[in-house]
């Protein structure tokens, strides 16, 4: 597995994993945004809020595919390390409350009610997975 | 209509999502600056055809100073 992240990342396998996390990132800040809009509590001329809310599921869809080669590539190459507790159960609680999101949007309707507290969870979760492994590379290398 | 409009606005929310990629890309990767393994060889690789070639002019100096004398 390692040899196959190293390969796929010409030698940066840390470098893309930044990247990628940080991209995942930025798009969750506008994840929030669209679903402003989606909801309603923002209106601006030029999007309407059926049109913002598909986006939001499109960018979504994007950042789930994203998160989880990161996790792959996290996983595979770094394993469980001692010194990164806190980025590891972040990582996990990350990914357990996106599971628990994508089951409520597909077929869980009735919870649907419980979506913004989720997505909230999503999106501080990732903050602070980022922070405490991307940001933590970038502000200090 | 109202169909055209929708997929419209969805289109430039993508494009602008598509943007901030674009953006986020650009800034992370040039706070590596050097730190890419690919710009850390094609580095190496300048020092190394630096130091063969101090190494030839080093030698033919030193022929030189042989024939002379």
């Amino acid at each position: 597995m390692e040899d196959v992240i190293e390969t796929l990342t010409r030698g940066n396998p840390t470098e893309v994993k930044v990247l990628l996390a940080s991209v995942a990132l930025a798009l969750a800040v506008y994840q929030l945004v669209l679903i402003s809009v989606g909801y309603g509590k923002v209106r601006p001329g030029f999007l309407a809020a059926a049109p913002a809310a598909s986006a939001h599921r499109a960018v979504g869809d994007t950042i789930v595919v994203v998160l989880v080669v990161v996790a792959f590539m996290c996983v595979g190459y770094f394993g469980l390390e001692d010194d990164a507790t806190l980025h590891i159960v972040a990582a996990i609680a990350l990914l357990s409350v996106l599971a628990l999101k994508i089951v409520v949007i597909r077929w869980w309707h009735r919870m649907g009610r419980f979506l913004p507290a989720l997505g909230i969870s999503v999106w501080l979760l990732l903050a602070l997975t980022w922070l405490t492994s991307a940001g933590d590379f970038l502000a200090n290398g | 209509m109202a169909e055209r409009s929708h997929t419209r606005q969805m289109i430039g929310s993508l494009l602008v999502g598509l943007a901030i990629v674009a953006v986020a890309v650009a800034i992370v990767t040039a706070k590596f600056g050097s730190t890419s393994a690919a710009e850390r060889e094609a580095e190496e690789e300048r020092l190394e055809q630096r130091e063969e070639r101090l190494e030839e002019r080093q030698e033919l100096r030193e022929e030189r100073l042989e024939d002379g004398n």
